[in-house]
This record gives C-alpha cells, structure tokens and sequence, in this order.
C-alpha cells in the first residue's frame, strides 16, 4: 500500500526525476562516441600501419661493422661471410674467425674490432644485435628465395651504402604477400642475386618472367607457407 | 554395470567403454557436450599473489617493449666448428638402454640441442622405429627435476658438495676397501661392455667384492634368450606374452608381425593369445583366450600332450608326465585347432612364453618348438653369459640385503638403481640400507633411493652419455652425446672407472677404450692409428657394429621341465582372486613416472592417465559388486594397498591387474603421488603375484582421468551407434576377404548420391594424403608421443584430462566388439583427416581454418578467435582448444624440448593435425634448391616416421606411383564417415583376421560377417 501511495505522490505533483540540463547529454554522449571511434581508428592505424613498422630501425652494434666498406667499397661478396643463405633457412652472422682471415694481417691493432679478436680468441661470442627481426610465427627461409633468384637487395636495400645497417623495408604481411603475388619484378638470374645496384639487362618485367618459368617461381599466398 | 544385463551379448556390436555400452550417464555427458559444462572456468591454484605477479610482470614487460618487441641478439661462435650450419639440423646416431636392451636411435639436433628422437633406419632392431620410453627420454633430458650436484647426506643433513669432494672421499675409501669383502655394487640392469670391462678389472683388484644386477622389470627364462623371427612364423602362440609392446625387442618384433600377415603374400599368420589382461599382442591375436596367468602352464601341458599324443611327434625323454595330460579336462575345442594348426605348420609354427611365465613353461616351449621343427627357422635360442650377476637376480638381491643389515657391507654403489623404492617389499631395502655407513647413488634424480644414501651422484642422461650398448639380438650399439651434461652427470662407467683405474677416464676414453678391446686389442685405444680410428669413427657414424650380433648360428639346446608349477593350487574365485602385477605401458618400472609425455598418454587398452588402477573383469566386478573408480583394498599375503576399480574388459574373469611404476614419492613434481605403488605387494617369493588376492571395497570413490569417452563421433541413438561404428573401423576375415576384396567398402552407411554443397577445389601439383592400415596397428602409442614431440603439443595435467582437454592432436580410438568377458579390439589412429570438403571450415567466422593450395587444412593460429565452432562442427571431433596458456608456465630448460620449426600455441586457439606442416614446407624448400621434384618419401610425418608397424603411409595422391596413392587404390580402403560428403584426405584399410575356421562359432565377433550378412545379401544385386 505504501509504494502505490509514493507513487502517486510523485506523480501528482508532476516533479522531473532528472534536471532540465541532463538533456543535453544525449548530444554529448553521440559526439563521444563519434570522437571515440576516430580515435580509435587513428590510434589503431598508427599502431598497425607501415610507419610504426620497424622501417629505419639502426640498432647500434657492438663492433661498428661497416657494410659500407667491406660490401661496398671492398666489394666483398654478401655470402662470403653469410655463408649459409644459399642452402639453409638462415643467413648466419659469420664467426669471429671469418673476421680474421683478413683481420689477422689489417689493422691488427685496431680499437674497434677488440671485440672480434677477443671472441676468436676466447670463442665468447660477439652479441651482434638483430636487425631484421621477424614474429616467431613466421618461418622464413632464405635459401628458397635465393634459389628463386630473389635478390638480397630488395628486402635488405642497398646494405653496400650502409654504415651501419639499417631496416629499409617494412617486412609485414602485406609487404611480403605483394612479391609473393607478383614477384616478376624482382627475380634475377641466380649469378646477381647478391649483386647490389643491379640494372637488368633487358625489361625487367620480360625478364621477370622468363626467370620465373626458368627456375619454375610459384610463390605461394597459403598460409601454411610460412606459418606453421 | 546393470545395464549390461539387457544388452544382447551375441551381436558383434562395436563399444567404445562399458560406460558407453551401457549408455551410462557420465557417456552422455560427453556426448552431448563437445566441451564439458560446468567446469570452472579458472586456472586452478592461481593464487591472488600469483595472479599480482603475473600482472605486475605483463605490465612492466609492455612498457620496456612499446612499440617494438624486445631486442634481440645474434651470437655467432668465435670459430664455428666444421659442418656446423647454425639453426640447421643435424642428426646423430645414438641409443636408448631400456632394462639393458638397445634401441638404435637418430636424433635430431638443433642449434645444439637435441629436439626430436627418432629411430635409426640402419639399425638392425629399430629400422627406424623408437618405441614410446625412447621418444620421450627426450623430455627427460629437460626436466628441471633432475639432479644437479652431487649430494652428502649426513646426520639428517643435505649438503651440495662437488665431484672433487667425493673423488677425494672416494680416495680415502679405495684404500680401505682391502680385499672387497665389505664392497658391494648394485647395478640396473645394463648390457655395457664398458661396465663389465670394468666389473672385471674391480674385480681383479678387489677379489670378494658382491655384484648384483637389479631391476623390477625381467625375464623368468633367465639366461636363454629366444630370437624370435616372427614374418616366418605362420602359427604364434603366445602365452601371457605380450610380443608387440611389452617385449624388449617389440619394435623389431611388430615389424616383422606385420611383414607375416601380409595379405599379397600366400600365408597370412594367425596368432593366438593367451593373457590375463589385454595386451597390445591380444589386440591383434585372431583368437584371443581370456586366462589367468596361473593357469597358462596347465594349458601348455595340455597343448604339449595334445601335440606329443599320436601325432607322429616323439615326445624327449623326461616328459612321460605330460601323459596325464592327455585327457585332463583342461583339453578342449581350441587346444585341438592350435594342435591342428601347428602340426600343418611344422617349422612354421611358434610358441612364445611370457616374461612373467615360470621357467618351465619357457622350457616346454622350447622342447616343443624344437619337435614341431621350429628351432633354427622362427626361433634360435642363445644362451647368454652364465654369470648370474650380469642379470637381475633375486636371490643375489636376498643375499645382498641380508649382508647390508648385519653390518657386513660398508660400502654400496648402486648405479642407476632405485631399489628403495622398486624392490620387492619384503626385502625391507630401505632399512637394510641404513646399515651401510658409505652408501653412493648414481642417478638421474634425487629419488628415493638418493635420499636414504649418504652420498647421491648425478648421472648423465642418455642423450648426455658416451657408452655402447648392446641390441636385443647382440648388435653392438653405440650411445653418442647430443649434449654436454646439463648437470654435472657422469655415466656408470665413469664411476667405476673412478674406483678401478690408477688415473679416472672420462666416459668418451671408456667407449673409445672399450670399442678396440672388443676388436681383441689391450690396452687404451690408439691415438694415431688410421685404421682404427676409422673404424671407429665409421661406427660412430653408423651407430652399430654391422654383423656384430649374438644371435649363435645353432640354436642352443634346453632341459625338460620336471615338473609343472602351481599345479595344485586352490580354485580361484571371488575369495581368492589372481594378482597380476605388470610393468606399465606408460612408466615402465617407475623411472619415467616424471616424464610428462607419458603420463599423460592414454593407455592403449584403458585409456587411463596419469594414474594406476585394479583392472577387474566386467564378471567380477558385477560379481563383488564394484565399478569405476571405486577404491578397493588389495589384500595379498598379508600385505595391502588400496587402488581405484577400473573394470576392463576381456580380463580374465578372476585376474586383477595391476601395473607397478605409481606411488613414487620423490620423483619429481609431475611424477610425485601419482597413483598407487604396486610394489608394496610385490615379494621375492612371488614378484608378478599369482593366487591369494582379495579385494575389499572400501566405500570412497576416485576420479579416474580416462579418455575413452571423449571427443565420440556424434552418433545418434545407440543401435545408430554400433551401427556406424562398424563403418568407421571395419574389419573382416581372410576367408571374406579372399572371397571379396572390397567389402570394407560395403560396410559404411549406405546413402544417396552425394551432392556438394560448396563449390570444390581440385589440388594442382601435389594433393597429400594419408593411408593408415588397420591391419598393422597394434596400439604401440608411439605415434602419440612423436606428434607431441614434433609439433610441441602441450600437456594439460590429470584434472583438464578428466574435463576432456587433452590436446593429442593424434589420437587412437579402441573399439571393444562383442561379449565384453571376451571382447575383441580395433585400434583405430585418429587425426585430423583434412577433409576437401572440411565441415570446419564451413563455419569458421574469421577463416582461421582454410584450405591451401594442395589440399591441406591449415590452422592459421593467429586469426582464431576461440569461438570453437570448428570443433563442433568436426565429425570426426579432432580438433583441440588451447584452454589455458599451458606451456607459459614452463621453465627455460624444459623449452628447450620444443622443436623450433613449429609455433607454440597460446591460450585461446583451436589446434590440430597439420599432416606435418613444416616438414612438408622444409621438404618442398630442399627439393627446390636441389633443382628436383618432391619425390615420394621425401616428406614422412611424424606418425608415420616412428610406427614400427609401418600402418602410416603419407605422400602425394596425384602421383599415382606413390606408396600413399597406392595404398588408397587398395581394396580394402575406406573413407571414414565418407556419407557426410566430407572426403577425408585420410584413408582407412580394413583390418583383416584370419581365425581357424575350426573355432569360428567359438570365438565369433572378429569380423563384420555376422553383422552385416543380412545388408550383404540385400546388396547383392547392387556392387556384386
């Protein structure tokens, strides 16, 4: 009996539960909302778009390596030191040892390469710090693309020009699935595969082609082929 | 159980467990529910300060990464040792000793640490195979349970010390040990020549000293040992001898089982069994006798009588006995057929006695199997060293604890051992050991045994270990390092040498030392001699010493048994039940109970995990009125322990089973309290049981963890149930599979012209596929554990197994068919069979699951969202979901078991078979770079690499040369639920029996004959 006389009490007496201005909230909330979902898509975008990518990434390394020098300047061929990139999955880092097959005779005293002389001495690796770094989902083997005639340049850029190395590409899903969609554009002939500034001697484009049926390049766009 | 009264027991129906057959509640639970309701929803144990931790970590660690995940280094060798390739593989031959037996190994080693175990394919025995101990001895390597240091043990007190402390305690001793009269090893059971090169060289300087060999786990036949050739057999009898499993040379021995009952051959064999408790063996007999073990020597006096009774066969002197059993009751319709049989098959025949038969009965099977012309042609028997101590010996172990509790004994080594805990309990060890004032342990865990010695050593780990070995036929085997010992661990050999030589070797100088005196050279091994090295380094490579087997040309003789044992023992019944005590199929004698692989595999005949049980006979236990999981008391001779019911079918109706290796107490934390220690009612006097059991219910009941009901194909109603249960494992009889080649086919469901309702893909290029015949199963598990190594499949513990989440990607469904006191069994490999038409990934909202370009089912693990739709659409229910994040909680060494080429799931995505993804991708990419085609072989799963059996087949099914194409064009191929339209990549091969026509009306139930004769008939016109 008590309720149904506060009732209409209440309603008698025509009072509004809520303040006049409350109404407003109804066009506050809507602008929230749409203020919300733009940051939303911004924060989102920046976070998994290209430029928060790891494109310029140029950690410093223990012993300042120039790229620049020994595979420009010297001309040093990549797969004298990274040896295994035409047979295995990885390109492994050289051992100290491959340092000093020239080091032993240049610039034997030198303060940079400490180091490198230490670990060919102790067998304590030199902790060379990983620049391009792929998720651990992604298995990716870089004798398959050397096999293919997928020069080293186009995921790794012109490394002969680069003091220190530095990430020019973006290495996503995307970026990989462009070339393996359409990779005519950067097949080589298997002898310049490690050959940095390479100019194809005819249309890119033909030659791209004629590589890809030669070597028989069928890249694939599964899943499964680099996620396991 | 009373719902079995009602059930028909003619019908040759197909059941999966008692429960389901009698369409329990607990069955329909799981049924209806593909993820069971009601479970907690929690990680258990998380505690508030845990789950803080947790939190506080996760927090700190997103801040260090920001935008980018954590940095990380490359560290390349100083100088990279020749033929190293960093991240490649690279595979060594070694071996695994199990119980002084040895399996030739391959394994695989990545960035220096070994991650996969694989049989050797040149090995004589394993021929590529490994059995389930050898594959998971790698998880052993890891575990962060083993000993690290070496222990002193004093006035209660533990205390690390180093190896130099107890070479200098050592030191003090040797020169107090004199003449060895108070000096006593105590060995497991090991066939190292190094270990006795070095046993005689102690001896030589200590004159008395006591060698005893000691393990659970033996053979009552002793020092003869029967090298079986089982593709020559055409008639097996076995006799409480589980061949395929259980035997120490079961890999070599299901290989050659398989080869005999080839059906492109002219004979198939036929096996008869007789066994108390399903084995492996019984699985694939073509008659299978439920019997106690005690009577089996009464049935072989009566096969013995029956074959020497007026059959042309001259029974050796000394065996006049066996004419009383001429016409004893125990003769019957069955003994007849088997006499039958093997007098057609002289010289083709074999009988084989059972490790845990007397020695009587081995000798008659030896007599016999030299009259029937046996001998030299399915079986030579070699007699091995007379020396007792290289065996295990319980009497020499008697002996030994009688002299350690006078006093007489003040130094003890036991090497790999732990008699504290698995001998016999009457022997009180543990006690005993307490009167040796210097007591030293080797072992790979600080178990019970360590903790009750005053010093305890780490021992190296196999994979650890330089060693030889022998295999079960005598090939000379060798045990290479794949590591540096983790912790500190030397092998026996380096002990002993610690003690026998002027100046310690290290384990390699022993194998190198020991390898050229086998040669007949004296003295250590050569440094610069060229030819001995390679020879050594040929072996090394190898892994075996080819022609170096002990198999002796002629087959040495026997005696004739006197007499028969327990002839006149008291009927067995209720009161006075059978004990069969068993090593188990899963932790053996107890040393791999901290392996969590194994726990967790489910039995092949019991589906349990992680636990031990009373395995009673539906009979029995309708008789003492007990089911499932109801604690009982074992009372046997006055000794007791109390162990959950599980009614098995097929037991012998007064036979208990109960397998030892459970009830540790300091094996680790996985293996700790799990289960019950049979041991506690094992004696000298009777170390496998025998007569004299009873069993008492106790009133509490227990949850056991047992997989059989899970994951059940959906099936609709019960007579919907058996019905398709004989079209997802069928089976047949050699005499209808002679008549028609093809019936498997008929005997799926019948159904309209199937229509697609998705537009189908045809596989360019290859269309893998997999073959796996029925007929070469037996239920090894071995298959389990190598997916699980392969493609890091997490363990999920007892209590997620009881809630059905276990997460074997491969699975192996049995099947009971008939009378459940006499069941037969189907084994049936069960993974995901990549269906072209995949009803999984019909319903997948976010194309987590998909097809790829040859025809496989991937899992793309980083889309899925956990909705789960896929596993309930599955019809073959083969999908698993990550519940929780089980492999977070791992340590650092034990990742190290992971193979790298397969990605660690987290919590919240749906996994499954992936044929061996990587393999195939790694296969592709060699191929590739060499400029070739994949050719058939080059990619073999997991699965298929390690059966013994060879019941796996994979390849591509375009190439119509392959094994795999070959093997789908077979007569016998099925597609298993193929009137779902789903067309499984997987195909089935009818399992076939070949069962003495004599007996058929006997032991009915072994094909689908009886019940499928009707539909045949009706199906005349229509496919004949």
């Amino acid at each position: 009996m008590g309720l149904t006389s506060a009732r209409e009490t209440t309603s008698g007496a025509n009072h509004h539960i809520f303040p006049r201005w409350t109404n407003r909230l109804r066009e506050a909330s809507a602008l929230m909302v749409i203020g919300g979902l733009v940051y939303a898509i911004v924060l989102l975008t920046l976070l998994f778009g290209p430029q928060s990518s790891a494109i310029g990434y140029a950690p410093e390394q223990p012993v300042p390596y120039s790229h620049a020098l020994h595979a420009g300047d010297l001309g040093l061929d990549c797969r004298y030191c990274h040896t295994t990139v035409t047979s295995e999955s990885h390109a492994a880092l050289p051992p100290a040892g491959t340092c000093m097959n020239c080091h032993r005779m240049v610039r034997t005293d030198s303060e940079k390469l400490a180091l490198v002389r230490e670990s060919a001495a102790t067998g304590v690796p030199v902790p060379w710090v990983r620049v391009h770094d792929l998720p651990d989902f992604v298995f990716f083997n870089h004798s398959a693309h050397v096999t293919a005639g997928v020069g080293c340049e186009s995921c790794h850029g012109r490394v002969d020009r680069m003091e220190v190395v530095r990430q020019v590409e973006e290495l996503t899903m995307g970026w990989c699935l462009d070339c393996h969609r359409d990779p005519d554009l950067h097949l080589r002939p298997s002898e310049a595969v490690t050959v940095m500034n390479w100019n194809a001697p005819e249309d890119p484009l033909v030659l791209g082609q004629r590589l890809r049926q030669e070597h028989d390049v069928t890249p694939s766009t599964d899943c499964s082929t680099c996620h396991r | 159980m009373s719902g079995l009264k009602g059930k028909d027991h003619g019908r040759p129906g197909y059941w999966r467990s008692l429960e389901a057959l009698a369409g329990s509640e607990s069955y329909r639970r799981h049924l209806d529910a593909e993820f069971l309701e009601s479970v907690p929803e929690t990680v258990p144990e998380v505690s508030r300060r845990r789950f803080l931790q947790v939190m506080s970590a996760s927090i700190a660690l997103a801040t260090i990464s920001g935008c980018r995940w954590p940095e990380e280094q490359i560290v390349p060798f100083g100088e990279r040792p020749s033929g190293y390739v960093p991240g490649g593989k690279t595979h060594f031959a070694s071996a695994f000793e199990l119980d002084g037996i040895a399996n030739g190994l391959l394994v695989t080693s990545q960035d220096g640490r070994p991650v996969k175990v694989e049989g050797n394919p040149q090995h004589p025995t394993s021929g590529g195979a490994a059995d389930v101990f050898a594959q998971a001895s790698l998880l052993g390597l890891y575990d962060p349970d083993r000993s690290r240091t070496p222990l002193r043990r004093s006035d209660g007190q533990t205390q690390p010390v180093a190896w130099k402390d107890f070479g200098t305690a050592s030191g003090q001793w040797k020169a107090a040990i004199g003449s060895g009269r108070k000096f006593a090893v105590l060995s497991r059971t090991t066939s190292s020549p190094s270990v006795q090169l070095l046993r005689d060289e102690l001896r030589s300087t200590y004159g008395d000293l006591e060698w005893v060999t000691y393990a659970p786990v033996f053979d009552e036949a002793g020092e003869m040992r029967a090298h079986l050739d089982l593709e020559a057999a055409r008639i097996i009898v076995t006799l409480d001898s589980d061949l395929l499993v259980e035997h120490p040379n079961a890999v070599s021995n299901a290989r050659q089982f398989t080869a005999g009952r080839r059906l492109d051959r002219p004979h198939m064999n036929r096996l008869y069994a007789f066994e108390p408790g399903y084995s492996a063996t019984g699985t694939m007999a073509d008659h299978r006798i439920p019997m106690a073990a005690r009577d089996i020597p009464a049935l072989l006096a009566s096969l013995a009588a029956a074959l020497f009774g007026g059959h042309g066969l001259q029974p050796p002197s000394g065996l006049r006995w066996l004419e009383a059993w001429r016409h004893h009751p125990t003769q019957s319709q069955t003994i007849d057929a088997i006499t039958r049989d093997l007098l057609a098959n002289q010289g083709h025949g074999l009988l084989v006695a059972g490790p845990r038969q007397p020695r009587e009965v081995h000798e008659l099977c030896q007599v016999l199997n030299q009259a029937l012309g046996n001998t030299g042609h399915t079986v030579v028997y070699e007699e091995s060293s007379p020396d007792p101590s290289t065996r295990p010996n319980l009497e020499a172990l008697s002996r030994l604890v009688a002299r350690m509790s006078s006093g007489e004994i003040e130094h003890l080594l036991i090497l790999g051992a732990n008699p504290v805990y698995d001998a016999p309990a009457d022997l009180d060890f543990g006690t005993a050991l307490e009167q040796v004032p210097n007591s030293v342990h080797l072992g790979g865990y600080d178990d019970e045994t360590a903790r009750a010695c005053s010093w305890h050593l780490p021992m190296a780990h196999a994979l650890e270990s330089w060693d030889l070995s022998r295999a079960f036929d005598g090939t000379l085997t060798a045990v290479q390092p794949l590591i540096a010992p983790l912790y500190a661990g030397k092998t026996a050999a380096e002990l002993l040498s610690l003690y026998a030589d002027p100046a310690p070797r290290s384990a390699y100088q022993i194998t190198k030392d020991t390898f050229h005196q086998l040669a007949g050279g004296t003295g250590p091994a050569p440094e610069k001699d060229a030819g001995f090295n390679e020879r050594w380094h040929h072996f090394l490579h190898e892994g075996f010493l080819a022609n170096s087997t002990t198999v002796p040309a002629e087959s040495a003789s026997g005696n004739a048994p006197r007499r028969l044992p327990g002839e006149a023992e008291s009927p067995l019944g209720p009161e006075n039940l059978e004990l069969v005590l068993a090593p188990d199929r899963k932790v053996h004698d107890g040393r791999f109970a901290n392996n969590a692989w194994l726990q967790e595999l489910p039995d092949a005949l019991s589906k349990l995990t992680w636990d031990n049980a009373a395995l009673v006979a539906p009979a029995l236990a309708e008789e003492l009125s007990v089911s499932h999981g109801d604690v009982v008391t074992l009372g046997f001779h006055g000794r007791e322990i109390t162990l959950p019911v599980y009614v098995m079918p097929g037991q012998a109706h007064y036979s208990v089973s109960v397998s030892f290796g459970y009830g540790r107490t300091a094996a680790g934390r996985v293996g700790d309290g799990i289960g019950q220690n049979a041991y506690r009612l094992r004696t000298t006097e009777r170390p496998w049981g025998g007569p004299g059991l009873t069993l008492t219910p106790t009133g509490d009941t227990y949850p056991l963890a047992i997989t059989q009901d899970h994951h059940a194909i959906d099936e609709r109603g019960a007579e919907e149930r058996e019905r398709r249960a004989g079209g997802l494992v069928r089976q047949g009889t050699l005499a209808e599979y002679r008549e028609h080649p093809n019936f498997a086919e008929h005997l799926g469901t019948h159904h309209p012209p199937l229509v697609s309702m998705w537009s189908e893909r045809e596989s360019q290029g290859h269309r893998w596929g997999m073959a796996i015949d029925l007929n070469r199963c037996n239920g090894c598990n071995a298959c389990i554990v190598a997916c699980q190594s392969e493609n890091n499949i997490p363990v999920v513990g007892k209590e997620q197994v009881a809630n059905g989440r276990e997460m074997h990607w491969l699975r192996l469904d049995r099947y009971f068919r008939g009378d459940p006191a006499d069941p037969s069994v189907a084994q049936q490999p069960m993974a995901c069979s990549h269906c072209e038409l995949a009803p999984c990934e019909q319903v997948c909202p976010v194309a987590a699951t998909l097809h790829n370009d040859e025809g496989l089912n991937v899992m793309v693990y980083n889309r899925c969202v956990g909705t789960r739709y896929c596993s309930n659409n599955c019809p073959t229910k083969v999908r698993r979901f990550n519940f929780f994040n089980y492999q977070k909680e791992l340590t650092t060494t034990e990742k190290m078991a992971f193979n790298p080429e397969v990605t660690v799931r987290s919590r919240g995505v749906m996994e499954k078979c992936t044929f061996c993804v990587q393999r195939i991708e790694l296969a592709r990419i060699e191929a590739k770079n060499a400029g070739r085609a994949v050719r058939d072989g080059d990619v073999v799963p997991a699965c298929a690499q390690t059966c013994p059996a060879g019941a796996i087949v994979f390849g591509d099914l375009n190439d119509p040369q392959s094994r795999v194409a070959q093997a789908a064009a077979d007569q016998r191929a099925y597609a298993v639920l193929a009137e779902l339209n789903i067309k499984p990549r997987t195909v089935y091969l009818a399992q076939i029996r070949n069962p003495n026509s004599a007996l058929a009306a006997e032991h009915g139930g072994q094909s689908d004959a009886g019940a499928h004769g009707g539909h045949g008939a009706q199906d005349q016109g229509d496919h004949h």
